[in-house]
């Protein structure tokens, strides 16, 4: 008897110490030395492709040169990255630098949880592209850096086009809508796979159309989808969404349209430039074919309105490294790196005089044209919530191309965008 | 027993039945590991391409070259099978009491177990996170073995009374008549007869905790200290699922498990069967 | 593999149960009593580590959040540390607001439909095996293995793959059985054709458990009560009803039980295949509650919706575990 009982408590005893010594360890030790930034680690965590080899290696070594600190980059899935950077700016050792998409970072900044850098800004940003800084700048006040934009553009395959007679990439918006028809009736190609979500592409166009999602009703931001231009916008997309055979409710993700593209089946599509590379490990038979250019918009002189994706670097409030910190942010966006990061990986820099790092790489060439129109969605902290799955606009697109009229669509999802928007933080 | 032509067709319909049962449930087995061979071409094809002929590793290679893959598959490892493991332990006291003795309060302890059960822990993780956050124990493999243990431990324990309870007494007495103490009987004679019991039911905790995907998503942000699920999710990007790519993480991801299973699961139902003749 | 929750202890318990139960256990129980009134304490010594884990671990954040579900929560309020209480604001928001009742019926239907084709075809397959001859008995079990083995991340993603619009291969097999219109179809385009494409997910991932252990269950019925039934004149059918049927129904019990908690909770297979939607219209409630709480960052809203699914579910299983209650004083 009494064996038992010694041996059922010795178990018991072992399983609490068990758990019990789990709670001392855990805490991490890292402590901001106060003079010279020797010993220190700066964290930075940027999204996955956002940083090509070359440059991160070349970046380390300076920095690490200059301020004897060590850099660490930390890649990120895009998988649920809105609770991890949430959760991440609560904790007592945050990461201290993070890229923070440009249409997320009113959001972050207006939880308290991003370091002001309106010093910063004064120091180093006085030529960054005025539409560039636009989402890094709330309520008066600089909480992130612009790193690096992109825009869509279209890739064509030469290949189709050539078949179907065609000898010039178009200049209007008509044009191209005649040359997708050609190609409907000349060849057995797709002239365009156009998926019923490609919402960033809509985004453009609403852009170009000088419509906004969103408008003001008293002090709360509500639902601008019934507007007429936001309606015709949408018109161009169904048109453009007729010479498509894609799902009329998935985004360019599913499939991927470049992979759909890279059978050779397929005269366009709307994408980043880099999705070509997409298309090219798919089927490497189809590099030679691919081509690029600019959206084009109603008139010659003006092209499609495009949606603007870009990220900035902002510094975390908790970081107890702060000057350093805004060292990184120096060297990372110094004219040296952030045009290297341009030529590396095809984006548009945060200021127009680097854009010449761009000449090498046609899809850039053929994006840049559009950027000076650009713009982004709604720069308000309660916009995020919107395109969080599952998006309403999506939803409205899909209802459109499905036969709704615009603007019984936009009624039917009015409720849940305004919900969305007027969700207190 | 001894019929003859309608004996043909009687035997003939369960079979044909289970040819198609199999294919239902095998095939999309079979597609996974089909689509992971496959090159890209063949995978978004106008007709499917149902044996991959020309068999490339390549998506396999995308697979294993992540970083530090071969950390999270030690992570994954230690913490699935420690919390196994230790709920196992711990469920074997806790069965043992529930099943063999009697006392006050015994059906409480039943339900609740049975309530702790429906613990919706997906949705708890934040609450989760913020303890966890405040005990200042993030990034480390502490906390998610602990957790996982406790998400497997009630059913370990409804599921090991069973196999405790159908160990027939007289074995447990006969051995104590021939001057065993109760701890020694349990462990000469009971334990052998539970293996196959605990083997089973530790397929269900090996899957719970090889399978979560939420809690280490936010509680370890540090890559060192993360698990394969992860690994798993990042195959999809926010510019498209890489169907090759995710089809082979899924296959490396499930033939663990899939091993675990046919194996330990044969073992599990003969042993239980042979245990009830013996009884 | 066997399950054997509750009471069921399935057949091989049973089983025994019954052979041991025959001569009244009566003086043998009150020897182990006798034995083990010195220590009274052991079995709760026995439960002890359980029982503490269980609280520290899922009573601790159960508490948190409850108290969580009292709270203004936002990005805002984490980051910062700040804790708003807001009363019963969250509770009333989720109650009067039309979707959470729209989505608690939608999740009962749910929840119902699949249980039930699960336990129905779940208990065919396993009697089918119960009547295979080895070989295919080991085919078709090995099929069933591979389903339940398959983790649901993986498993969710093939079964998009499989009904893609576009390259899927289910389109394409219906279009070549003639059935043209399906070429093309979309099945992620309207609720009943993505809850079809769940509720087959669900229930192929289901049935293995329930089939292999309720063969698992048949094996262990004693022959002698076949042949009584038999020498009874009694059919194939009436032996079905007499013995196999009463012979399994505590295992069909608990199994029912734990399906209806599975399959309520089931998050990943829902939010992966569509998120919810179309127009989150396929939202089930712990979907519901993850989309509202942690997709839109209302954590306090997420908190007050997952206490609520708790009580749903206590009462959906309310009856067995009452039903367990009582039984539980006859037992042993």
């Amino acid at each position: 008897m009494k064996r038992k009982l010694i041996a059922a408590i010795g178990i018991a005893g072992m399983m609490v110490s068990v758990a019990a010594c789990g709670g001392d360890d855990g805490g991490s030790d890292k402590k901001a030395g106060a003079d010279g930034y020797k010993g220190q680690t700066l964290t930075v965590w940027a999204m996955d492709g956002s940083t090509p080899p070359t440059w991160t290696k070349d970046l380390k070594a300076a920095f690490e040169k200059k301020t004897g600190a060590k850099l660490k980059f930390e890649t990120q899935k895009w998988d649920g990255i809105q609770q991890k950077i949430t959760t991440a700016l609560s904790e007592s050792t945050p990461p201290d630098v993070i890229e923070v998409g440009n249409t997320q970072t009113p959001a972050y900044a207006a939880t308290g949880g991003l370091a002001d850098l309106t010093d910063l800004k004064s120091e180093i940003g006085a030529d960054w592209t005025e539409a560039l800084n636009k989402s890094s700048v709330y309520d008066g006040k600089q909480y992130a850096a612009p790193w690096y934009f992109a825009n869509r553009v279209v890739v064509y395959n030469k290949k189709v086009w050539a078949d179907a007679g065609i000898k010039d990439t178009p200049k209007t918006r008509d044009e191209f809508f005649k040359d997708l028809d050609t190609i409907g009736k000349k060849t057995k190609a797709e002239p365009i796979y156009l998926p019923g979500q490609n919402w960033y592409f809509f985004d453009g166009l609403t852009i170009g159309q000088g419509a906004d999602l969103v408008k003001k009703e008293g002090d709360k931001y509500v639902s601008n989808l019934a507007d007429p231009k936001v309606a015709a916008a949408m018109e161009t997309y169904k048109k453009y969404q007729s010479y498509s055979k894609a799902p009329k409710d998935k985004d360019e993700a599913t499939p991927q349209q470049a992979e759909v593209f890279a059978k050779g089946n397929v005269g366009a599509f709307i994408g980043m430039g880099w999705e070509a590379g997409t298309a090219i490990a798919a089927n490497k038979k189809i590099e030679k074919d691919i081509g690029y250019f600019t959206i084009p918009g109603e008139t010659a002189d003006k092209p499609e309105g495009v949606f603007l994706g870009g990220s900035n670097f902002a510094v975390a409030a908790g970081s107890k490294k702060q000057e350093l910190a805004k060292e990184f942010l120096k060297m990372a966006l110094s004219d040296k790196f952030e045009g290297a990061l341009a030529k590396e990986n095809g984006v548009i820099p945060n200021k127009e005089s680097l854009q010449s790092n761009l000449s090498a790489n046609p899809a850039a060439v053929a994006a840049a044209p559009a950027a000076a129109g650009g713009g982004t969605t709604p720069l308000i902290p309660e916009w995020a919530a919107v395109e969080n799955a599952p998006n309403p606009i999506k939803t409205y697109m899909t209802a459109v191309l499905n036969g709704k009229s615009p603007a019984d669509a936009a009624k039917q999802v009015e409720s849940e965008i305004n919900k969305r928007l007027s969700q207190t933080s | 027993m001894k019929r003859t032509a309608s004996s043909a067709i009687r035997r003939l319909w369960p079979n044909a039945t289970a040819i198609v049962l199999f294919v239902v449930f095998a095939f999309p087995v079979y597609w996974m590991f089909a689509t992971a061979f496959k090159p890209t071409g063949d995978i978004i094809a106008e007709d499917p391409v149902f044996f991959p002929t020309d068999a490339t590793f390549e998506h396999f290679k995308k697979a294993v070259d992540a970083d530090h893959f071969w950390t999270l598959v030690g992570n994954s490892v230690t913490v699935t099978v420690l919390s196994v493991l230790l709920s196992l332990v711990i469920a074997l006291l806790a069965s043992f009491a529930l099943a063999r003795m009697r006392f006050r309060g015994r059906r409480g302890f039943i339900v609740t177990f049975m309530i702790a059960q429906m613990a919706p822990w997906e949705v708890m993780v934040i609450a989760i996170y913020m303890i966890v956050r405040d005990s200042e124990m993030l990034n480390s493999l502490v906390p998610l073995t602990i957790f996982y243990m406790v998400m497997v431990l009630p059913f370990t324990i409804l599921t090991l009374r069973g196999y405790v309870a159908a160990v027939p007494k007289e074995l447990e007495e006969s051995a104590m008549v021939d001057g065993c103490t109760r701890t020694q009987a349990f462990i000469k004679v009971i334990f052998p007869l539970l293996a196959p019991g605990l083997m089973a039911t530790s397929l269900f905790g090996f899957i719970t905790a090889w399978n979560e995907f939420p809690m280490v998503l936010i509680l370890n942000k540090d890559i060192e200290a993360q698990t394969l699920p992860l690994w798993l999710s990042s195959f999809q990007t926010t510019f498209g699922d890489d169907w090759g790519a995710t089809m082979a993480a899924a296959s490396l991801f499930a033939v663990p498990i899939l091993i675990l299973f046919v194996f330990l699961q044969r073992k599990a139902v003969s042993g239980l069967v042979a245990g009830a003749v013996k009884g | 593999m066997s399950v054997q929750t509750e009471r069921a202890d399935t057949a091989a318990a049973a089983g025994i149960r019954k052979s041991d139960a025959s001569p009244p256990g009566v003086g043998r129980d009150g020897e182990n009593r006798g034995k083990s009134r010195g220590g009274a304490a052991v079995p709760y010594l026995l439960l002890l580590p359980a029982l503490a884990a269980t609280a520290v671990l899922l009573g601790w954040p159960l508490v948190k959040n409850g108290m969580l579900s009292f709270q203004n929560l936002n990005p805002r309020q984490l980051i910062l540390h700040l804790t708003e209480w807001n009363g019963i604001d969250n509770y009333k928001e989720v109650l009067t607001g039309s979707d959470f009742w729209k989505v608690v019926g939608r999740s009962l239907v749910f929840t119902a439909v699949n249980v039930v084709l699960t336990m129905l075809l779940g208990t065919l397959i396993g009697l089918l095996l119960a009547r295979l001859g080895k070989r295919m008995r080991l085919t078709l079990m090995l099929g069933l293995v591979l389903a339940w083995a398959m983790p649901v991340v993986a498993a969710t993603t093939v079964y998009q793959w499989l009904f893609a619009q576009r390259f899927g291969v289910v389109n394409w097999v219906l279009d070549k059985l003639g059935w043209h219109s399906m070429a093309d179809y979309n099945w992620f385009g309207s609720q009943l054709s993505t809850f079809s494409v769940v509720t087959l997910l669900i229930v192929w991932g289901s049935i293995p458990f329930v089939a292999i252990n309720l063969y698992a269950a048949t094996t262990t019925i004693p022959k002698e009560l076949y042949e009584a039934a038999a020498l009874d004149g009694a059919g194939a059918w009436q032996s079905f009803t007499s013995v196999t049927f009463p012979f399994l129904r505590p295992f069909l019990w608990s199994t029912t039980f734990l399906e209806v908690i599975w399959i309520f909770k089931a998050f990943t297979q829902v939010f992966a295949m569509n998120a919810g939607g179309p127009d989150r219209l396929t939202e089930t409630l712990p979907v519901y509650a993850f989309v509202e709480g942690v997709g839109n960052q209302h954590f306090g809203m997420g908190a007050a919706i997952s206490f609520l699914t708790i009580l749903i579910l206590l009462a959906l299983t309310a009856y067995y575990l009452r039903t367990v209650l009582k039984q539980e004083e006859d037992e042993l």
